[in-house]
């Protein structure tokens, strides 16, 4: 199975010391790493979900056919798929924009988007922890302009963890959307307004259709990113709006119940997979080209 | 015409507006928490009533926040130095290598990077326990590098493939060993791609909280962790004078990157 590439026998004749590693052998360090501190400890936690507390299929009974967890995934895909939505509805624009503007602005853009990615998570969240929190600033500025008579709830509930992720996600799907508009050809848009498209059609007809493919890829990214998501909902979102990653922690941590943790992670797991392999299927790496 | 900047009329003003509100939506937080951290107020009242360095005192006269920054100082510097060495080894066998399993291989040593963290958090807790690798340093080296790994062969991987060998093969014609062929002539031909290894392993390791969170024991735990166990109680101005550190150090990696990058173009 293993076998050295053609150059690397050619170099037989060097002096006979240590032999020389094959490029399989150069792999078996982090294949170790990975095996030992990966992939067995995953496999151990999901075996548990069928063997603890006894052998069968218990847990995924209990865990998918109770209200309470049921409430609990509808909410995942919900803020999941909120934080998608908002997220291209705004990354889409500034993408474009980003992509027509001169280099120096965009530059300035782009660094400021490389910044908010770059701060620590933590730090991002108790900012908003603090922005949104009812004597916060945002609720000051909007009873300051008379658009509201008391502090909204803006913390703690849906609204604090859609505004908090979709703050995380926004240069997740800017970024990649930004790569795929630039190789768009201006040529295209400019043959559809000689054509006599306006510039309604040939947004809707040409520009969008083209941009697509990193619309769904980017889209289907965010969205698989935000349903594994841990600390930003736990410290924005209120209890009614628990999501899987926090259950699959409380089973474990408060509850100490590794055969319903282990269930909740597989189902986390088999949801993320398909969705990734879809995004392999539909939007392989040579179809990220916006063609 | 909608790609041409001089001809998108009054969608241009929409466009870039949206993308002003947008810019300022993600500088919002950030120069907020910055600036609170200097405000005296203890509950974060917007403007500060007046101005203080009170909140970075209390950081720096707490022994708990030096030791969890010292610790997760530590671990990020002892994953970096262990991720780019095995990601150089691995990228090496990868971008090379004409063995079977190549491509599934490959896909095995990204995955950490997709699955959800908390998955990974809960099973290497699990299997911690058994081996009592919880709560020490190894532990949490261990977990981490699981997470920076596929980071650095995917950089180093992507300067490899963007590599002539052939000009390896005319240093060994030369005389150059295989060996110094690698180490004088590839590595720096590389070198973008190892700094690239080396900056995001170590931003993953500092950053990382979910597997932390779970790793962490009463004496020993991570900045993100005691940040995190803080935050659940209440939120102290000390997090902002912590955060606004941070954020600086985000900063200075930036430049850092900004300043390397120049000077490996020229």
């Amino acid at each position: 199975m293993v076998s050295n590439t053609e150059t690397d026998s050619g170099r037989a004749y060097a002096p006979a010391r240590v032999r020389r590693l094959t490029d399989f052998e150069l792999t078996l360090p982090a294949l170790v790493l990975l095996v030992l501190f990966f992939v067995v400890p995953v496999v151990i936690l999901l075996m548990r979900s069928v063997t603890e507390p006894v052998p069968g299929l218990g847990n995924y009974v209990e865990l998918l056919g109770s209200s309470t967890y049921l409430r609990i995934f509808t909410n995942t895909f919900l803020v999941s798929g909120l934080v998608t939505v908002v997220s291209l509805l705004i990354g889409f624009p500034v993408a474009w924009a980003l992509a027509v503007m001169p280099g120096r602005a965009a530059s300035i853009v782009f660094a400021i988007l490389l910044l908010s990615m770059w701060t620590n998570l933590l730090a991002r969240t108790y900012a908003w922890m603090v922005l949104l929190q009812r004597t916060g600033v945002i609720n000051k500025v909007l009873i300051g302009l008379g658009l509201i008579d008391k502090p909204l709830p803006l913390v703690n509930n849906l609204t604090g963890v859609t505004i908090g992720m979709t703050y995380i996600m926004l240069p997740f799907i800017i970024l990649p959307l930004y790569g795929v508009i630039k190789k768009i050809d201006p040529a295209i848009l400019q043959a559809a307004a000689l054509c006599g498209a306006n510039r309604w059609q040939s947004l809707v007809r040409v520009l969008l259709p083209l941009a697509m493919p990193g619309m769904a890829a980017g889209a289907l990214m965010v969205f698989v990113m935000s349903l594994g998501y841990f600390v930003t909902p736990a410290l924005l979102g209120g209890t009614a709006n628990m999501m899987l990653a926090e259950l699959i922690a409380q089973f474990v941590q408060s509850l100490v119940n590794w055969g319903m943790g282990g269930a909740a992670a597989l189902v986390l797991l088999v949801v993320t997979l398909a969705l990734y392999a879809v995004q392999l299927r539909f939007f392989g790496t040579d179809r990220m080209g916006g063609r | 015409m909608l790609l041409n900047l001089n001809r998108l009329g009054w969608w241009k003003l929409v466009l870039f507006g949206i993308t002003v509100l947008t810019t300022a939506f993600l500088l919002l937080p950030i120069l907020f928490i910055a600036a609170l951290s200097f405000g005296s107020s203890q509950w974060l009242i917007f403007p500060p009533p007046s101005w203080t360095l009170r909140w970075y005192q209390e950081l720096f006269a707490d022994p708990r926040w030096l030791a969890s920054a010292w610790t997760s100082f530590q671990i990020a510097i002892i994953v970096t130095v262990l991720s780019v060495l095995l990601g150089l080894a691995t990228s090496f066998g990868l971008t090379r290598g004409r063995f079977a399993f190549r491509e599934g291989l490959k896909a095995l040593f990204l995955t950490p990077m997709i699955l959800p963290v908390v998955v990974l958090a809960v099973a290497l807790y699990a299997f911690f326990l058994k081996i009592g690798l919880n709560g020490t340093l190894t532990g949490f080296v261990i977990s981490h590098l699981v997470l920076a790994l596929p980071f650095s062969i995917l950089s180093i991987g992507n300067a490899l493939e963007g590599f002539d060998k052939s000009i390896e093969d005319a240093a060994v014609l030369c005389g150059a060993s295989p060996l110094e062929a690698k180490v004088r002539v590839t590595l720096p031909a590389i070198s973008h791609g190892i700094f690239s290894a080396a900056i995001f392993s170590f931003l993953t390791s500092w950053d990382e909280v979910v597997v932390a969170i779970f790793m962490s024991s009463p004496t020993l735990q991570t900045l993100p962790v005691k940040v995190w166990a803080t935050l659940r109680q209440d939120l102290t101005p000390v997090v902002a004078a912590a955060s606004t550190l941070l954020i600086l150090l985000t900063v200075l990696l930036m430049v850092l990157v900004a300043v390397v990058r120049k000077g490996l173009k020229s």
